[in-house]
């Protein structure tokens, strides 16, 4: 499986948020970094298939994608910067009823997911009840509950404890591993960069680097996007405290 | 389709009834407006039946206004309007949807409105309240669709749900003169045959007004 976007180009107004960004998106986890503005959400919006480009397509396995297609919908799950969960529904009822708009109301399938994320203690709790990282293991709940095929992650990790960001860090890794699609955006280098499998830096709406994950070091996409270096990586998940000792050069110093 | 339709429409419904301020207000304008109008009016002069029919049209007309523009306040409320419209649902079914859970509220104000003005102005509904139903029926559900259509288009601009009564009120005088007459004319004990004409119009532009809502809805929702 494959998704790539072919000279995307995307403006709002007299601003261009995105120029001529080609990128291949193979089976595992790409990660994209960008300093605010870069243009970083408006891949993601152009890559579902949510807003046409203006220039330019977006293609799976070689086939023009875009929302328009029920089929396509159907294959994708997406995070957003919101929650996108109705307040006045539990947080069961919520990936119900979008289990059921994507026709995988199986049972088990809510609970399924909710697991997959640490959040089986959220299913009965109204979603305008939980805390922003509650919400947020929600929404990602909500995303997998009928296991799409390419999965699109806008800074994921916002909000997250530790715990729960491992967990996402765990289910990342796994559904890369069985072969889906996913797209992260993050502001979070170190830990994006041990995700994934490949690595993009867009600045000014512009790819200034696509690389395998392994050939890119930490220092160098910071140095692209021109936002100040990470902090120690102590604070870290488990992924993330060996990107960052791989980027050094090093494992970590401390024992 | 209308799988998804009956999906959307029950958790619509499910989030009205769990929010309950709308509809609460709308039966609480109903009970004053009833109230209002059964201290105020001059009995000896006008005849409460003229003035029950357009009253009920004119509750029905708030309440379809106030439900559309609510309908999508919880869509966006945390942006799941967003992943509504990514889910493999088609746009059709979608409009479907929240124009029948709109349709329901709407119905369920009238009826309350229908029972308030008959405690307070003392009518007596004459003949076969299905008389009634049918003529209400058709302009709830033009109402419904309606209010659905432009207040997805008053959720997206900037002036937000004082919009939309501008954009829907001129539109629905005609279904507003139809109606209140056909009403007014069954509480006056005339034969159903006065307000047959009536009633062809009303379901013509319901019928219309679903038809161009599920059709052109996708160019609303889609950039």
């Amino acid at each position: 499986m494959r998704l790539e976007g072919r000279g995307l180009s995307c403006a709002y107004g007299p601003t261009d948020a995105l120029q001529d960004v080609n990128l291949v998106v193979g089976e595992g986890v790409l990660a994209v970094f960008g300093p605010n503005g870069a243009g970083k959400s408006t891949l993601l919006r152009l890559l579902a298939g949510e807003r046409r480009p203006d220039r330019g397509s977006v293609l799976l396995d070689g086939v023009p994608v875009s929302a328009h297609d029920a089929g396509w919908r159907r294959r994708i799950g997406l995070v957003g910067h919101r929650s996108g969960l109705y307040g006045k529904l539990t947080v069961s009822e919520n990936l119900k009823f979008f289990a059921s708009l994507d026709g995988a109301a199986e049972s088990g399938r809510v609970a399924a997911a909710l697991a997959a994320v640490g959040a089986s203690a959220l299913a009965s709790r109204r979603a305008e009840a939980l805390s922003r990282g509650e919400r947020q293991r929600a929404a990602l709940a909500r995303a997998l509950v009928h296991d799409p095929e390419v999965l699109f992650l806008d800074e994921p990790f916002t909000g997250l404890d530790a715990a729960a960001a491992s967990a996402l860090e765990e289910v990342l890794s796994e559904r890369g591993r069985r072969g889906r699609i996913i797209v992260l955006v993050t502001h979070d280098v170190v830990r994006g960069k041990a995700l994934a499998n490949r690595v993009a830096v867009l600045s000014r709406g512009r790819k200034v680097l696509d690389c395998e994950a392994a050939a890119a070091g930490v220092r160098r996409i910071v140095d692209l996007m021109g936002a100040p270096r990470p902090q120690s990586p102590g604070s870290l998940g488990e992924a993330g405290r060996r990107s960052a000792g791989a980027a050094d050069g090093s494992q970590s110093a401390r024992p | 389709m209308l799988r998804w339709a009956w999906l959307i429409a029950v958790k619509d419904l499910r989030i009205e009834f769990r929010a309950r301020g709308r509809f609460l207000a709308m039966i609480a304008f109903v009970l004053l407006a009833g109230f209002l109008f059964a201290v105020s009016l001059d009995r000896t002069r006008v005849d409460a039946r003229d003035v029950a029919g357009p009253l009920v049209w004119l509750v029905m007309l708030f309440a379809s206004t106030a439900g559309a523009g609510r309908a999508f306040d919880a869509e966006d409320e945390a942006g799941a309007f967003r992943h509504l419209l990514l889910a493999p649902a088609p746009r059709p079914a979608i409009f479907l949807g929240k124009a029948a859970a709109n349709a329901a509220l709407v119905a369920a104000v009238a009826a309350a409105a229908f029972a308030a003005f008959a405690l307070f102005l003392g009518i007596r509904a004459p003949g076969a309240l299905a008389s009634h139903a049918g003529v209400l029926l058709p302009g709830v559900i033009g109402l419904a669709a309606t209010g659905t259509f432009f207040g997805r288009i008053s959720a997206h601009s900037s002036l937000g749900d004082t919009l939309l009564p501008v954009l829907t009120f001129p539109l629905l005088v005609p279904m507003m003169f139809f109606g209140s007459t056909g009403t007014a004319r069954l509480l006056m004990e005339r034969p159903w045959s006065e307000v047959a004409g009536f009633v062809r119009l009303l379901w013509a532009f319901a019928v219309g007004s679903m038809a161009a809502g599920s059709l052109l809805f996708r160019h609303v929702v889609d950039d």
